[in-house]
């Protein structure tokens, strides 16, 4: 059940989502991972966390106030107690705060990234740092709305599940530089929007799988456990900044220091739209929801990419359109709007290049799923499976981005097209 | 080709789940078969099952009681692996179903393995680059292969092109692959 479905917007005809004025998307575990791996990836173990916290404790900041402001909640321990129900609700996990201010602690029970962690990698690999960088922004930012005083603190981990303790357990210290920056949210985004959104082919059938998504996804929440189990993955409704910001920042990072080895940072922030594609949309086009909302899959390749982009805008991501698909050779998407894009133009302004990673990887994507997948057969969407489809430089296509929102064109297009 | 014999020899055998040749000492991969509707990683089950190899060797060793032709056999919660030197470059791993019984599958894994060994290459060991042997180290590891080089790369900052010539990389740069392959795995120390 989602108690917080009435404070959930989204704007038409853009397909983007707004919770309490702070832009949401839905992601998967598979993603979540992947994405705070590569943040760590490019700045380190610390740096990593670090960026992650403050990024989240931002953003979590900015959606705790404004759902206050809506609720009423004023006293601390409602501040606190909303603060955990809407995490929880956005299948962030179960986190229990206690006191209030520089006093704050939380004990996590099925933190979504620890959790996830765990079973995904728990087996394979031995974690030596922890994983809640989310949840421990949000203590920081739940010790900044409940304290006297007003003042910023960092979230520190002290014992995380994904490396085999029992519970997450989280403290607060004050931030010794802190750098607050505003949260770039609805009243920056929504000027940026243009009146019309682009369509394209199969627009009408399009919307109409969008809006039966949209209408499954807002009776979505999370469980006793605060996790979203579902589609065989684990869900988590979360605030679009925090991707945008973490993962711009580290490939700014990376090109100021090291402009050689950019390029695998943003293939890496690409191969993300990948695992995204492949985990959630695959298990998504393979689910009982869809099937009675659609129909099961029969494996035409333009069934696939007319599902996969309904499936895009249904998530939060933008209204994505297919301007051209010429199965297994071309496909175009198009957008107005997506959730990368407002983003790094608030925040940096116009660039020389497209900085929509996600989308540049979701496209090709697209066409990889709607190639090689036997959808009739209904294959078991494996880590083994996702290496065979996507593994080395056998893809087989290649993306390109003529037009793009961040170099200040009026729309996106991304061109996936075979190179072989 | 070997692929195919071994599917041959396998398919008499109906307890047997999956039949994997791996090379020493590298644990890689050289054929396998599995039974249609078996679920595992065969890449994967060789560099870990390799490994087993290696450190039972190194054990058996260590007390003076190696011999060419030791056997380990693992009984699982629901499969029966035995694992089982071919010759001096190639082991083999076989996974039988939990139920059969030990001695069957000592009788038919002898026949299955006489012959494979009548088929496999005569190998020249080559010896690998410091620089080959990591990153084929963390291509085998990492928890994301698909991403492994491109994770490599942004924490060594050493660019992909030289990552994919991996012969020629300094000793330097090795090192630094080598930790960036330690804080991936979670590792202390790794053994090349």
């Amino acid at each position: 059940m989602n108690r917080f479905a009435d404070h959930c917007h989204r704007v038409s005809p853009h397909d983007l989502t707004f919770l309490a004025g702070v832009p949401c998307v839905y992601h998967c575990h598979h993603f979540n991972l992947f994405h705070d791996q590569t943040i760590d990836d490019v700045l380190g173990e610390s740096a990593g966390f670090d960026l992650r916290m403050r990024v989240a404790r931002d953003q979590f900041g900015l959606l705790v106030a404004n759902l206050a402001a809506k609720t009423g909640a004023t006293l601390p321990a409602e501040i606190a107690a909303l603060a955990r129900s809407v995490f929880a609700t956005m299948g962030q996990g179960n986190l229990a705060f206690e006191g209030i201010g520089a006093s704050t602690r939380a004990t996590g029970e099925h933190l979504h990234y620890g959790f996830a962690w765990r079973e995904k990698y728990g087996a394979r690999v031995r974690r030596v740092d922890p994983s809640d960088a989310v949840a421990s922004g949000m203590t920081a930012a739940v010790a900044r709305l409940t304290g006297p005083d007003n003042v910023d603190y960092l979230g520190r981990e002290l014992q995380c599940v994904s490396m085999r303790a029992p519970s997450c357990q989280i403290v607060v210290e004050r931030d010794a530089r802190p750098d607050m920056r505003s949260v770039i949210a609805a009243p920056q985004i929504l000027p940026r929007l243009p009146s019309q959104a682009v369509t394209g082919l199969d627009e009408d059938v399009i919307s109409n799988i969008t809006a039966g998504l949209d209408t499954f996804l807002r009776g979505v929440g999370g469980d006793e456990r605060g996790l979203i189990d579902a589609f065989g993955v684990l869900v988590t409704h979360h605030l679009s900044g925090y991707y945008n910001e973490t993962a711009f920042q580290a490939v700014r990072h990376v090109e100021a220091i090291s402009p050689s080895v950019a390029g695998a940072c943003e293939e890496l922030l690409r191969e993300a739209g990948h695992v995204c594609v492949f985990n959630t949309f695959g298990n998504i086009l393979l689910s009982p929801e869809w099937e009675g909302l659609v129909g099961r899959p029969t494996g035409d390749p333009h069934e696939i990419v007319r599902g996969c982009t309904a499936i895009a805008r249904g998530l939060g991501f933008g209204h994505w359109a297919i301007a051209e698909h010429a199965p297994g050779k071309r496909l175009v998407l198009r957008t107005s709007s997506n959730y990368e894009a407002a983003h790094w133009l608030e925040r940096f302004g116009p660039d020389t290049r497209s900085r929509e990673y996600f989308m540049q990887g979701a496209a090709l994507a697209f066409m990889v799923l709607s190639q090689r997948v036997r959808w009739s057969e209904r294959p078991q969407l494996t880590q083994a499976f996702y290496d065979q489809l996507f593994r080395g430089d056998g893809l087989g296509y290649r993306v390109s981005t003529p037009r793009s929102l961040t170099m200040g064109d009026e729309l996106t297009e991304v061109v996936v097209e075979q190179t072989r | 080709m070997m692929d195919a014999l071994i599917e041959r020899a396998a398919s008499s055998l109906p307890s047997l789940r999956g039949f994997l040749i791996v090379t020493m000492p590298d644990c890689l991969l050289y054929a396998s078969w599995s039974r249609p509707g078996t679920d595992f990683s065969a890449e994967d089950a060789s560099g870990y099952f390799g490994d087993l190899i290696r450190a039972n060797r190194q054990g058996l060793r260590a007390v003076g009681a190696w011999t060419s032709d030791m056997q380990v056999t693992i009984e699982g919660a629901n499969v029966l692996v035995v694992l089982r030197e071919l010759d001096e470059h190639f082991v083999c791993c076989a996974l039988f179903d939990r139920e059969a019984p030990l001695g069957m599958i000592r009788l038919h894994l002898k026949v299955v393995i006489e012959q494979v060994r009548a088929a496999l290459p005569k190998l020249e060991l080559t010896q690998l680059s410091p620089g080959a042997r990591v990153v084929q180290f963390i291509e085998r590891y990492a928890p994301d292969p698909h991403a492994a080089l491109l994770r490599i790369s942004t924490r060594t900052h050493i660019p992909l092109e030289q990552l994919r010539t991996p012969d020629a990389l300094t000793a330097q740069q090795v090192t630094a692959i080598e930790e960036a392959a330690k804080r991936i795995l979670g590792l202390e120390n790794i053994h090349l």
